[in-house]
């Protein structure tokens, strides 16, 4: 009887403690988040990303990092996101979506709510990690957007700080009529951006009244495109849209100079952002016939411009933090604390909720000091940046530095 | 014709990672997934060579065919010959492959890196069609490769042993040959192989970490299509991987190139289940 009394006894203790672990944790977790609320003296923001990821998602994952980790100095310098020094913690999830969600479920268990999550990309990344944010009621900024990020019904808290394949499309159509092609082809790969890329851009073309001669789509894993452009080039268009991220741009601008086509290519942002393209011969194929007739798509940011103050000292903070390794188009993480700020000095607040409904506000985005985008356009309809055409130039290859290329 | 030059091309590729697959296959009864990487590593030691050091062609060839074989020397000193069992071989092969991947990575960085011809880098014409010279060098070496190792296992006393204990290892051990000595000979020749090609893989398909990844699917359906331990049927293999890809790329989609490429494997499979020149063999009990 006396050893059932004790098991029963040891039982409700164990029971007991749990709870109180239970407990424990949670309030761990809003103390965590104690830098979100009103008495906390920090705010907190992890930072996703692929740090040990393999190809270019590396260099994209630490020019992400870096620019977190410099608009937060920013912000800071400037007296921080309603009066709390800006903290940021990076972790690295390799750019993979299953270590992104152990990684992150750790760390929320560990350290209890971040105020604030970014990732670095990749879209798979996103999906599988938006989900756990919202179950946490945590304000994330995405810069791999998938199908429902940028949907406030989906994900209330989340906004899409990269521009949506539709944003894009508006400046291929601008350009396309500007240049007077009345006819284009399109190739993308067939990974999930290319693939809403081919989408969204005939739609949108095919809306301005460019005819639209063809659209192929490329394995992203395949060595050579040569067939693809082979069927293009047969319908004749006047000017080729191209997606490729990676070596398949190498793949195929040798495809197009094997075939001899001599047809103005226009761009789409991942390309540049490979660095084949920036870098002169022997490395690269920057001033060669291969990209002679080349014009690629990339923000007003990523060009060097002396006289853009907010953007120079965006990229000379960053630089000062560590080497910039990709293109300021991976540099958004950036502009998502000056937008917080912004939201944070709107709402007089600091919780989730708040800063969502001050982010939707135009007088937010009016205010925030953004350098990579010079206008988020959040509404409560779209959390998805919403840019014009003018957000975009289109420019030939040249070299890059500091995550800029040098025009 | 332009097509099919590129098609023949891709497929000489491919056939030359199978020629790996099966030396391996021939002399351990096993398959080294990480034969791809192997051919990967040489087209960086390549660019290393060629463009970092800037050195002659025959001396980056050397240093390849050093460098490679060392490296599946490695591998087979602690991927192969601890593990007993060849269904094992094939998860230690493919951790190898990823740490080659891994490895690759930290060493030349993630972004693809052109690895320059020493032949023409001009596009010629040829039958009618547009090729890059260092496609018609991949075709002729391909089938340079698979006549010299055929010739290889059939008239010298090496490609007997190796034939003799691929069909049999205690029969050949029994006949004085050192299996271990000469699994382990094969598993570094196809290293030093690697090494070699990847002077003329590189140029085609630049040097890139994620190489190895996109020609180990491909090459073992060459090996399949072919035969398992066909040196001629990796020949056969990468012609029609190569040309079916391509085909099917422009006349039916690029969605139904590998579509097409694994129902022409099943089809042949059903057809021959040991591939096109492997012979089934019934066993009397």
């Amino acid at each position: 009887m006396k050893g059932r009394l004790s098991l029963v006894a040891a039982v409700v203790a164990g029971t007991a403690l749990t709870l109180a672990g239970c407990g424990s944790s949670g309030s761990s977790g809003s103390s965590g988040s104690s830098g979100g609320e009103e008495g906390g003296s920090s705010y907190r923001v992890l930072v996703l990303g692929g740090v040990s990821a393999e190809g270019v998602l590396a260099d994209n994952a630490k020019t992400s990092i870096v620019a977190a980790k410099a608009g937060a100095e920013s912000v800071n310098k400037n007296g921080g996101v309603l009066g709390k020094k800006v903290e940021v913690t990076v972790v690295d999830d390799g750019g993979k979506p299953t270590v992104a969600v152990t990684k992150l479920r750790e760390a929320l268990a560990k350290d209890g709510k971040p105020d604030l999550v970014l990732n670095s990309g990749p879209s798979t990344v996103a999906a599988a990690t938006l989900p756990i944010l919202k179950q946490n009621n945590i304000l994330s900024m995405n810069i791999g957007p998938t199908e429902d990020s940028f949907n406030p019904s989906a994900f209330p808290l989340n906004f899409d700080l990269s521009p949506s394949a539709a944003d894009y499309a508006k400046g291929f159509v601008a350009h396309v009529k500007e240049k007077g092609y009345k006819t284009v082809g399109i190739i993308h790969g067939s990974s999930a951006f290319g693939v809403t890329f081919g989408k969204e851009i005939e739609k949108a073309l095919t809306g301005a009244g460019i005819s639209v001669v063809g659209t192929e789509e490329y394995d992203v894993a395949a060595l050579d495109m040569t067939p693809q452009l082979q069927s293009l080039q047969a319908k004749k268009p006047d000017a080729l849209m191209m997606n490729a991220y990676g070596s398949p741009v190498g793949y195929l601008l040798k495809s197009l100079q094997k075939l001899q086509w001599d047809v103005p290519v226009v761009a789409d942002i991942s390309v540049a952002t490979t660095g084949l393209i920036s870098s002169p011969p022997p490395n690269g194929v920057l001033g060669t016939d291969q990209v002679k007739n080349l014009v690629m798509e990339a923000y007003g940011s990523t060009v060097y411009d002396p006289a853009n103050t907010r953007v120079k000292e965006a990229v000379d903070t960053m630089a000062a933090i560590d080497a910039i390794p990709a293109t300021l188009v991976m540099a958004y993480n950036y502009d998502a604390l000056p937008l917080v700020a912004a939201a944070a000095q709107k709402a007089g607040a600091v919780d989730a909720k708040a800063l969502a409904q001050a982010l939707e506000d135009p007088a937010v985005h009016e205010k925030a000091v953004t350098a990579m985008l010079p206008r988020y356009n959040f509404t409560a309809q779209s959390h998805s940046p919403n840019v014009d055409e003018n957000a975009f130039v289109f420019i030939a290859p040249s070299t890059i530095k500091n995550g800029q290329y040098q025009k | 014709m332009t097509l099919i030059w590129g098609g023949l091309a891709l497929g000489a590729v491919y056939a030359l990672v199978a020629i790996g697959y099966n030396i391996v296959f021939i002399s351990s009864k096993t398959f080294n997934f990480a034969q791809a990487q192997l051919m990967m590593v040489g087209t960086f030691v390549a660019y290393t060579g060629l463009v970092t050091l800037r050195l002659p062609v025959f001396v980056v060839a050397l240093m390849a065919v050093a460098a490679v074989f060392l490296v599946a020397a490695i591998e087979e000193r602690v991927a192969i010959r601890p593990v007993k069992e060849p269904e094992a071989v094939l998860v230690t092969t493919l951790g190898a492959s990823m740490l080659l991947d891994g490895v690759t990575q930290l060493i030349w960085g993630p972004q693809p890196l052109t690895v320059p011809f020493f032949g023409s880098d001009d596009v010629m014409s040829l039958f009618g069609g547009q090729v890059y010279p260092v496609e018609i060098a991949l075709i002729l070496l391909t089938v340079v490769i698979v006549v010299a190792l055929s010739l290889l296992a059939r008239r010298t006393l090496l490609g007997l042993a190796l034939l003799g204990m691929a069909e049999d290892r205690e029969a050949a051990m029994l006949r004085g040959v050192n299996v271990r000595r000469l699994a382990f000979g094969a598993f570094a020749f196809t290293g030093a192989l690697a090494g070699l090609l990847g002077l003329f893989v590189g140029p085609k398909t630049f040097a890139v970490a994620t190489l190895g990844a996109s020609l180990a699917l491909k090459g073992f359906v060459v090996v399949a299509i072919g035969g398992f331990g066909s040196i001629p049927g990796t020949l056969v293999g990468g012609v029609i991987v190569g040309l079916v890809e391509a085909l099917a790329a422009r006349y039916l989609g690029s969605e139904y190139a590998n579509i097409s490429v694994f129902a022409v494997l099943v089809v042949i499979l059903m057809a021959r289940p040991s591939g096109l020149f492997v012979r089934t063999q019934e066993r009397t009990v």
